[in-house]
């Protein structure tokens, strides 16, 4: 407080932050230390893991923690005053004012009762009171135009009538209602379409020009924070490990864990062999207390590791790491980032050999209730070859799952042709149990979620020896058959004995994937399977998948909305947009030369962490 | 905030160790109750034995609890009394549980023709006013403490069928369970082996509402005439028999009520605590 | 688009309440043939055998000799003017005798229902802000045993405490005028409200703390809305919701607890009527009690249903998403 502070002074500023959750007994550490500063104007971004503790820490810059979460020690600043000290009547001149808060999810952040124009009405500073209610009005309308909604009529609308985009826009201008000087900003485009995240991340970057306001933004994402920040802090288990220029954090990383991160994203622009990803998952902060957090993962630790938390020194100019060996094996870190970008591509994908094992003619899919709405699915075709590995692309609502769930049997499509390896799951016909066996035997389905993915009252094991049962009731060693397929996934055979609850996400999907391989199927549906994993994790989970279509020869199809995804494990792709496949093509092809205007906006908001990315 | 924050948080902490202590109590008063209902007994007189002589008088060292108007030890009633107030509550509960359990589950996970019977029937149930069903039927029907035991048991089967229905259909779109109908799992195995481990912490809860529910609704009907047989032995009926006697002995009437309110609460309570219990093991993340 | 849907919405509410109406009084009607003993026997009052002349005149007023379908019309026809036929116990019409005893059991109602609404939402409020607190702690375990508590054991314990240990309020009687009813129905009242205030007490309290704890409240306070506005405009709104639907639930608990409160405090009211009428087999007169009864309740889930509406665009505009 009486420190000399330099001539730009901070207009946020969190010192030795520690953040805990009372539970049953005992506290947990979600923070465990974190420093920032932002100065004005400038945007900061943390970036993390789900674990790390981001967005906890956004939200005690705003005093708005969760009951049982409480800030422990440290110290917020902003603006000259400590914030953890306000009164809550002193808090509300500073929230919305001072500091603007942007939440994630769109869908739960606005009052579904509560008209969308009146939700900026009341936002306005000191409500706008002492202004007649069509001033008000005309004024809510100007600042929805600000954030790009020129319609009206969207004032008298409520939140469940508008597209996700279009809450956060007016959330997003809600937020800044009051002119605040520093916005906070905590995954503001996750919770998007793909095609929306770019156009969002866009507006804020101009809103933030256009004041000159300072932003936080919190992200998963490295390369959404280099496009979008002047700085970056990154946080791993509720630990800072490291904060630099966001160019130079991306050119030199200075951490064992920032490096990892960076070398595990899939190249977007060509195929490679094998991505190298962190083994392990992230812990939880007490685990890792009093010693580099980072540590059991780290293919550099050493026994000192482990002594005490490391400190952040600057390893360079206005460069903190807490990596106290990373004087040592910074030339190591450099050099596999460099041989992965010399990487060659991969050659094109061989044919598929034989005729189609799915075939799909004019496939329509209306669901009951929704005549109003236009069907998942008008008439698509499709083929899918023995082995081949097809990728779907597209945004929710597009109907890839739909697709996706009508191919294993979990839906009935409405009219069309689908015939999957000689079973006609067509319309109207009801499947008889020879079929549906015959079926279950060639397709398979990995699902999105993780963690509702498996049985949590089964062991792993007895969930795995039902299918092998099922599937082969001639058995003799059903045991020997989950260790295999354990092993196959790279997981221990011990595993069997555990339930689920003690895995990590990634464990859990290895296990789905387990569990699909139990009937040994020709086709294995995968639907976004890696979108609810941490980065670390998606790499590994991306290898497994590799490895396993090169090895078994079993057909993919991969659905997901991530185009750099896509591009390391298909031979083909069909682009999906409301129900329609509008593209199709070697995977090669469609993303270099795109033919069709959607697939190119699909493929320009990827994000991209040069500057020119988001201009 | 901060200091509020953490006050709420060592608060909740507090009441997490409370919540066993109060189920433990729970439980003790339970086990007593259940012990004078079917252990040896121990009334110090006779429950069903008349002493016009000694009518209507207050507590005294003989009489702990006073006596009724036919002279009749209120201590003696109360604790036989036990037995009726445990025994037709649980046979409810188990007919309403194994039912309500079937049904539910088999609606939940088929669909189909079975759930829309069940609901149609739950709706109908839940709009109409359950105990005067049950008066009116009983009535109808021509009483007794047997038959008011089986008029609660079926009316309390839509209320658990639409309980567990309602947590089996939670379960259902769960990846889990389609990936068990892609791999071929029959519904059967589905339902039993799948679904229904993972809605058990609601069954088990529910039991204990039901049972609660039941002893209220028992007593309630035995206090209108409709339940217990006159001048058993049975605290619903004690208070309605008693009550013109407030004056004289108002300990017929209090402890009978108090025993009611307290073994029903007590019930709830610990359903709530096994509720909690079962909920946070293996079925969190 | 959204008037359209509203009166669909509503049209659709209606049917299904006629429906429920034409189930019940079919079942009410089926009362005559379901007890034991012939149809005659029930309507003379169920005791021993019949003279001839009085059978030939049963038979004439109850229309006996028609297909049941045609007595089922003939009796719904007269239910809906209002006429059950006459009381065995009396031999005076149902209507009247409804009508005599309507007045005690509406009173007691409204004034359960205006001390629950009241004492419900009041309580729950400050236990959900108030949350673990000593406050909150002592409301939580008092509508614990609330819940539990039949209304009759109640009724006798009030009866004790305030009428005979400490009397304030009279034991008997359900007074003449405006205030003196009030005060002799204050202790039925409370017992009638004690279990459905802890009912609603429950549910506000778990309604609000569902409501404080979701991303718009918190994004609320976020852009500096004073408490009071994230109060009323968010979490009350927002709780609302659920609380009106437990409100016609409660309506239920009402007639239930009716019948042991007015039994309980010998009150003349429709509950205790039903008690009579059932326990002296009077089957005229116990329908009409019943179709009172049916009508009253389904008219409070339809009262809900509407407040639902008016409160939840969602459920008026037909929205999917939460």
């Amino acid at each position: 407080m009486n420190e000399v502070e330099s001539v730009d002074e901070p207009a946020l500023e969190i010192r030795r932050l520690r953040i805990e959750a009372a539970g049953r007994g005992t506290a947990t550490t979600i923070v465990s230390s974190l420093d920032l500063s932002l100065a004005a104007g400038e945007t900061v971004g943390i970036v993390g893991e789900s674990g790390s503790g981001k967005s906890m820490t956004a939200r005690a810059v705003v005093g708005l923690l969760p009951p049982s979460v409480f800030v422990s020690r440290g110290e917020i600043r902003y603006g000259g005053r400590s914030l953890l000290e306000l009164t809550e009547r002193q808090w509300r001149r500073i929230r919305g004012s001072e500091l603007g808060f942007v939440m994630q999810d769109p869908f739960t952040m606005l009052n579904p009762v509560r008209k969308c124009g009146r939700v900026i009405e009341e936002s306005l500073p000191d409500a706008g009171r002492g202004t007649s209610r069509r001033q008000r009005r005309a004024e809510s309308i100007e600042r929805l135009a600000e954030v790009g909604i020129t319609d009206e009529a969207v004032a008298d609308r409520y939140p469940f009538q508008l597209s996700g985009g279009m809450r956060q826009r007016v959330a997003i201008a809600a937020a800044i209602a009051s002119e605040p000087q520093v916005l906070i900003a905590d995954e503001p485009s996750t919770a998007l379409d793909v095609t929306t995240q770019r156009d969002i991340l866009l507006l804020l970057k101009k809103l933030q020009a256009a004041r000159g306001m300072g932003l936080v933004l919190i992200t998963h994402d490295l390369r959404v924070a280099f496009a979008m920040c002047d700085r970056v802090y990154v946080l791993y288990a509720g630990h800072l490990v490291e904060a630099a220029a966001a160019a130079e954090l991306e050119s030199t990383p200075m951490h064992p864990y920032t490096h990892g991160l960076l070398i595990s994203e899939p190249p977007v622009d060509r195929r490679v062999a094998e991505l190298t990803g962190i083994p392990g998952a992230v812990p939880v902060p007490d685990d890792v207390a009093g010693r580099c957090a980072f540590e059991p993962r780290c293919a550099w630790s050493t026994p000192t590791c482990r002594n005490g938390t490391p400190p952040l020194t600057e390893v360079a100019p206005r460069h903190l790491s807490a990596c106290t060996r990373v004087r040592e094996i910074h030339g190591e870190m450099a050099h596999p980032r460099s041989r992965m970008r010399l990487a060659e591509p991969l050659p094109p994908a061989r044919p598929p050999s034989g005729g189609p094992l799915v075939r799909g003619r004019d496939v329509r899919k209306v669901f009951d209730g929704r005549r109003d709405q236009a069907p998942a699915l008008a008439g698509v075709s499709f083929e899918i070859g023995y082995g081949e590995s097809v990728g779907l692309v597209g945004e929710s609502g597009s109907g890839k799952t739909t697709l996706a769930r009508s191919l294993v049997g979990l839906e009935r499509i409405t009219s069309g042709e689908l015939v999957v390896d000689g079973v006609a799951v067509s319309a109207g016909s009801r499947l008889d149990a020879r079929d549906r066996r015959r079926l279950s035997h060639t397709v398979q389905m990995v699902f999105q979620d993780p963690y509702s993915s498996l049985n949590p009252m089964r062991t792993i094991g007895s969930a795995l020896k039902e299918v092998v049962r099922l599937h082969d009731p001639s058995a003799t060693d059903p045991s020997a058959r989950v260790a295999e397929l354990l092993e196959s996934v790279g997981l221990p055979a011990e595993l069997a004995q555990r339930k689920p609850v003690i895995l990590s996400g990634g464990q859990r999907q290895r296990v789905a994937i387990a569990r699909a391989l139990a009937v040994r199927p020709k086709l294995l549906v995968f639907d976004e399977p890696l979108s609810a994993l941490d980065m670390s994790a998606q790499a590994q989970v991306l290898n497994l998948l590799t490895r396993l279509h090169r090895d078994r020869g079993i057909g993919y199809l991969f659905i997901t909305h991530d185009l750099a995804m896509v591009r390391q494990i298909v031979d083909r792709v069909y682009v999906l947009y409301r129900g329609d496949i509008v593209e199709s093509g070697p995977v090669d092809e469609v993303l270099a030369r795109p033919a069709d205007q959607y697939t190119k906006k699909l493929i320009e908001s990827i994000p991209r962490p040069t500057g020119t990315w988001l201009t | 905030m901060n200091g509020v924050s953490e006050r709420t948080a060592s608060g909740r902490h507090g009441t997490a160790n409370r919540s066993d202590v109060t189920a433990g109590l729970c439980f003790a008063f339970l086990a007593v109750i259940c012990a004078l209902a079917l252990g040896p007994s121990m009334a110090p007189y006779d429950a069903m034995g008349a002493n016009l002589t000694i009518g209507l008088g207050p507590p005294t060292e003989s009489h702990w609890l006073g006596t009724d108007a036919l002279g009749r030890d209120i201590l003696s009633r109360v604790i036989v009394g036990a037995r009726a107030a445990l025994l037709g509550p649980l046979i409810v509960t188990l007919v309403s549980m194994v039912f309500g359990n079937a049904l539910g589950l088999i609606a939940g996970c088929r669909g189909g023709w079975v759930d829309s019977v069940v609901m149609r029937w739950v709706d109908l149930m839940l709009a109409l006013p359950g105990l005067l069903v049950a008066v009116v039927v009983i009535g109808a029907l021509g009483g007794g403490y047997w038959v008011a035991v089986a008029v609660l048991g079926v009316l309390l089967v839509p209320f658990d069928a639409r309980v567990i229905r309602g947590a089996a259909l939670e379960q259902i779109p769960r990846p889990y369970v389609e990936a068990a109908r892609t791999l071929g799992v029959p519904w059967w195995r589905l339902t039993l082996f799948h679904v229904w481990p993972n809605v058990s912490a609601v069954t088990v809860a529910n039991s204990f509402l039901a049972f609660a529910m039941a002893l209220v609704s028992l007593s309630g009907l035995s206090f209108l005439g409709f339940g217990a047989d006159a001048g058993q032995p049975d605290w619903g009926l004690m208070i309605a028999e008693n009550r013109t006697n407030l004056f004289e002995n108002p300990a017929s009437v209090v402890a009978p009520g108090c025993l009611l309110i307290l073994t029903a609460t007590c019930v709830n309570l610990l359903g709530d605590w096994v509720y909690q219990r079962l909920s946070e093991r293996g079925l969190s993340r | 688009m959204s008037v359209r849907s509203t009166a669909f919405l509503l049209f659709k509410r209606l049917v299904a309440a006629c429906l429920l109406l034409a189930v019940i009084s079919l079942a009410v009607f089926s009362l005559v043939y379901l007890s034991p003993g012939s149809a005659e026997q029930i309507l003379a009052g169920g005791k021993g055998s019949i003279p001839p002349e009085q059978l030939q005149r049963l038979r004439a007023e109850h229309h006996l000799d028609e297909p049941l379908l045609t007595q089922y019309w003939i009796w719904v026809k007269d239910a809906v003017t209002l006429d059950f036929g006459q009381s065995i116990q009396t031999a005076l019409p149902v209507t009247d005798e409804l009508g005599a005893r309507l007045r005690v059991s509406l009173f007691l109602g409204g004034y359960a229902f205006v001390l629950t609404t009241v004492a419900g939402v009041l309580l729950g409020l400050f236990a959900a802000l108030r949350r673990n607190s000593i406050l909150d702690r002592a409301i939580v375990a008092s509508t614990l045993v609330g819940l539990s508590a039949p209304a009759f054991a109640t009724a006798l314990l009030l009866l004790y405490a305030f009428a005979i240990l400490v009397p304030v309020f009279p034991a008997f009687g359900q007074g003449t005028d405006f205030l003196d009813t009030l005060w002799h129905l204050t202790l039925p009242a409370l017992a009638l409200a004690t279990s459905s205030t802890a009912f609603l007490v429950k549910h506000t309290r778990t309604a609000m703390l569902g409501v404080l704890d979701q991303d718009h409240v918190v994004f609320a306070r976020a852009r500096g809305l004073s408490i009071t506005t994230v109060l009323f405009r968010y979490v009350g709104r927002n709780a609302l919701i659920p609380i009106t639907t437990i409100s016609a639930l409660t309506f239920i608990q009402f007639v239930v607890g009716a019948v042991l409160v007015e039994v309980a405090f010998s009150l003349q009211g429709i509950g205790s009527l039903l008690v009579q009428a059932v326990a002296a087999k009077d089957v005229p007169m116990v329908q009409g009690v019943v179709m009172l009864v049916a009508v009253i309740v389904i008219a409070a889930n339809l009262v809900a249903d509407l407040f639902s509406m008016a409160v939840d665009p969602r459920v008026r505009l037909g929205g999917r998403a939460a």
